[in-house]
């Protein structure tokens, strides 16, 4: 493992409406744009509902597991920029940008198409990586 | 729309168990398959914590006087996790808000950016702490138009 390795990408080839319904549910979020396609007809953006944030995140994490194990995340600092929104099509992706210890800092980034809409750091714990 | 600044709002605290049955949904709805060793799926750390706090996002909005759909906008997060989190552990939270800004986007459209943090406890002490930025979009007062550029 070395400093601009690239880790392994996570896709979602459709992003799926009714996981955002699920998440809405467990998440408690009353904010109609991820589950009522009237509300996004409201703002002009023809019924197409957007996924939360931390969807959004979540397939960054999901990347990170497969490189590093499910206990490895320690940290995210992420921003967000344009919103995903559903049969959208993203992939994960991020680079090692630091290694110290038994940390690395990674370059993390959510692509829908060629926009990079969720980007920043994630430091993982890579002690059993050595 | 001017809201009284929410700046120094704390929460009312309290504790957090996540549950199997959440897990598991959370974890589906990311497109994984269920973590080993009773883990919790790290983005468990936007619920739990606001749950766990003694708020919700409805009464965040409230608060913050968020407008109606497409008012509400996510900038950031910073997360940290000093282990990982698990089913069947009870967190404790406390946290509130910390910083409240007037500001206009590049556009010219005023927007308040508001952040709060919650610190999570477990019996061995800080177990997680979160900061999360979201923005407030705002009507532009009456006679002001949108920028071009």
């Amino acid at each position: 493992m070395k400093i601009g390795d690239q880790l392994p990408e996570f896709a979602v080839a459709s992003v799926d409406p009714a996981r955002m319904k699920t998440m809405a549910a467990v998440l408690r979020d009353p904010y109609r744009v991820h589950w009522d396609r009237e509300a996004t007809r409201e703002m002009g953006l023809e019924g197409r509902v957007i996924n939360q944030g931390p969807l959004n995140l979540s397939y960054i994490v999901n990347m990170l597991h497969s490189f590093s194990g499910p206990t490895s995340v320690r940290r995210l600092t992420v921003t967000f920029g344009q919103p995903v929104f559903d049969t959208d099509s993203v992939v994960a992706g991020g680079e090692i940008s630091a290694i110290e210890g038994d940390r690395a800092t990674c370059a993390v980034w959510l692509k829908c198409g060629d926009e990079i809409v969720v980007s920043g750091t994630a430091v993982i714990d890579i002690a059993h990586l050595h | 729309m001017t809201v009284v600044s929410p700046l120094g709002y704390r929460f009312p605290g309290g504790t957090y168990t996540i549950a199997h049955w959440e897990n598991w949904l959370l974890t589906d709805c990311t497109t994984a398959e269920p973590l080993p060793d009773d883990l919790a799926h790290p983005v468990a750390l936007f619920h739990v914590p606001i749950l766990g706090a003694g708020t919700s996002i409805t009464t965040l909005f409230e608060v913050c006087g968020a407008e109606g759909p497409g008012s509400v906008g996510l900038d950031g997060y910073d997360w940290e996790y000093m282990r990982p989190l698990r089913i069947g552990v009870e967190y404790r939270m406390e946290g509130g808000i910390v910083r409240w800004e007037q500001l206009v986007d590049e556009r010219g459209n005023p927007y308040d950016s508001m952040s709060f943090s919650i610190e999570m406890f477990d019996a061995e002490g800080l177990a997680a702490r979160i900061t999360n930025t979201w923005r407030f979009r705002r009507r532009k007062p009456e006679g002001v138009t949108e920028a071009t550029s």
